[in-house]
């Protein structure tokens, strides 16, 4: 599969999750990724499928504490002035939640379909202009910067004995020093890199030739397949509305 | 002919600005920076090792026809090949060793197109085997110039020699006066008995070993790059937990990663990894904020802070840390240790981008430290600096660690 494909199947599953309201839609939709995650990843999409459970999971438990139990009734519900039920509000928080299952699965399932792949070559074989490439290897790279801040900022603060490696409740009452340093460090890591690094090699402009280098197919036979099957899905969605 | 160039002066005698401002003579972008750590080794724009070397291997002006990054490098120049790259290709670049992120680096400005680089103390940070490797390799690059710094060396065959002698004083520390009124103190003896620790998808750093680390003695972790000498200072410390293994204190259960550490004081490999605050003196009441958890532990007095502030070249403690030159940041990160609040003391190469005076005031202080009963582990490639201080050699190698 390439990257244009797996970027334009996933959409269109988003799309299809979105307009699917009902349990049968909801079905069709999941089973189309869960059919996409075993030919891309085999027996890992039980994986895949697990850390999508594990995203939505605090969300749902958080929504059905809110929704059903508080509230007691649905938005439409809210809305339309009626009393409601707590049986409608428990299915508007499973239809939020299907949806977010649904898009959490797709992109694990598309991950793993380019396992071999590294980032910059996945980025480097989508059909977009080079400033969109360019963004999307940026942002990226602020993600891993986040990640290297915050087991910087962990290792300080464990090492101090402000927090601890285990739950404790001094992680809770200095949590805000871990936010704070973890800030402190993404600044300090930025300015290190646009000031010295960067200038001196004109880092940028390298990014801008690696991601112009020839790229492979835009489109595979895989990838029409895949994207018709998503369509019909996005169909039977709406058909069973 | 190629220029090379090495810049000698002691710390804060302007060595790394000049550096910088001869690799920006020349053409904008068309020279190759280490500097002192990650940060300024590596390009930050890759999320694994193989997007890093494809990012400064790649050059589409050569060749739109093809892709042969292997067969073109071939071409122009020998490449710089130590490191296991297949085995590293899917790693993220900050999870490699200080050491290993040299390695990547110079392995990449081999395989770019880039004419002049500039290596700021960065080499300090290899092992023998891989410095000696790293020095050759510059000597022999006919076509490309090279401009270094490096506190352990005064001269260079085949390279010229520039000095940069006008110091700035602003930053003296005195690290004698600053260890001169420790008490002494028992130190715990520790015991590890089975440590086995791998990371996440990894491989097994240790497996099984076990070793003593007596107290009033000075222990040094030595081992190639990548081995896991900084590992163990992190599973020490409690930031890492060993998947088997115990540690006593004199015969007692000690769990940090579980209760908390509050017995090592670590300066770590890159000063700023270790800041708890953007102020020397947010940092330093966190962690005597920190010792409130711990009643054996006696937090110093504000006095006694500022009192060592000053001895370490620092005028207020509200001096903001990153504003400080890295060389003053990386002598700074000794201050908690040197403290002596803790009973014992870890440091992770110390003596990278310092002078020699400043190497040899600190070897100095450890063997005080030792003296006076406190415990000391310290990582270095710099056998000199070792050789300054009594100690006791342990080596990480293939999973285990031996005297």
């Amino acid at each position: 599969m390439t990257p244009n494909g797996a970027v334009i199947f996933g959409l269109v599953v988003v799309a299809a999750s979105v307009a699917a309201a009902s349990p049968l839609g909801f079905a069709v939709v999941a089973a189309l990724v869960l059919a996409f995650a075993i030919a891309g990843g085999g027996r890992k999409a039980a994986t895949a499928l697990l850390w999508s459970a594990g995203i939505v999971a605090p969300l749902a438990l958080f929504m059905g504490l809110v929704w059903v139990v508080i509230v007691g009734r649905a938005p439409a519900e809210i809305a339309a002035g009626v009393e409601g039920s707590r049986i409608a509000a428990a299915a508007y928080v499973a239809v939020i939640c299907a949806r977010l299952f649904i898009i959490a699965f797709v992109v694990q399932a598309a991950f793993q379909h380019f396992a071999g792949a590294t980032p910059l070559r996945f980025v480097r074989g989508l059909t977009v202009p080079l400033t969109v490439k360019k963004l999307l290897v940026l942002t990226l790279s602020l993600i891993e910067t986040l990640l290297q801040a915050v087991d910087r900022a962990r290792t300080a603060l464990i090492v101090s004995g402000t927090i601890t490696r285990q739950f404790s409740l001094r992680n809770l009452r200095h949590g805000w020093i871990l936010i704070q340093t973890v800030w402190l460090t993404v600044i300090t890591i930025a300015i290190g890199r646009t000031r010295d690094k960067w200038p001196t090699e004109g880092t940028l402009t390298l990014l801008d030739n690696a991601l112009s280098a020839p790229a492979g197919r835009r489109f595979a036979a895989a990838d029409l397949i895949w994207i018709t099957l998503a369509v019909a899905a996005l169909a039977s969605a709406l058909g069973l509305r | 002919m190629a220029a090379h160039e090495l810049i000698v002066g002691p710390n804060f005698s302007g060595r790394s600005a000049l550096l910088m401002r001869r690799l920006r003579e020349r053409t904008p972008g068309a020279s190759f920076y280490i500097g002192p750590y990650a940060e300024a080794a590596l390009s930050g724009l890759s999320s694994t090792v193989a997007d890093e070397i494809e990012i400064y291997g790649t050059n589409t002006a050569q060749d739109r026809s093809g892709f042969q990054l292997l067969d073109r490098i071939a071409r122009d120049r020998p490449t710089f090949d130590v490191l296991d790259l297949k085995s590293f290709a899917d790693r993220k670049p900050p999870t490699l060793s200080g050491g290993e992120q040299v390695l990547l680096a110079l392995h990449c400005f081999s395989i770019s197109t880039f004419r002049a680089i500039g290596i700021d103390t960065a080499l300090e940070q290899l092992d023998p085997d891989n410095r000696a490797l790293a020095l050759l390799y510059l000597t022999f690059c006919e076509d490309q110039d090279a401009l270094l710094i490096d506190n352990r060396l005064d001269h260079l065959d085949d390279w010229s020699r520039i000095d940069a002698s006008e110091v700035d004083h602003r930053f003296a520390c005195d690290l004698a006066a600053a260890v001169a009124p420790i008490a002494p103190r028992a130190a715990p003896a520790i015991a590890i008995e089975g440590l086995s620790f791998h990371y996440p998808g990894g491989w097994d750093v240790f497996a099984d070993t076990s070793f003593m680390l007596a107290p009033g003695k000075a222990h040094r972790l030595t081992g190639a790059n990548g081995t896991g000498k900084t590992t163990l200072m992190k599973l020490l410390a409690g930031v890492l937990r060993p998947s088997a293994g115990a540690i006593t204190l004199d015969g007692a259960p000690y769990e940090p990663w579980t209760s908390g550490n509050r017995l090592f004081a670590l300066a770590t490999q890159n000063p700023d990894h270790q800041w708890c605050g953007a102020t020397l003196a947010e940092d330093l009441t966190r962690r005597c904020a920190a010792l409130a958890h711990h009643k054996e532990l006696q937090a110093p007095t504000s006095e006694q802070l500022s009192t060592l502030a000053t001895l370490f070249g620092i005028a207020s403690r509200d001096q903001h840390l990153y504003e400080l030159p890295l060389a003053a940041r990386k002598r700074l990160s000794w201050l908690w240790p040197l403290t002596g609040t803790m009973p014992w003391i870890m440091l992770d190469e110390p003596t990278v981008g310092q002078d020699r005076a400043t190497c040899e005031a600190l070897a100095r202080a450890i063997d005080t430290m030792c003296a006076r009963g406190y415990g000391v582990i310290f990582i270095t490639h710099d056998d000199d600096f070792a050789d300054m201080i009594a100690h006791e050699q342990l080596l990480i190698a293939q999973g285990t660690i031996s005297s």
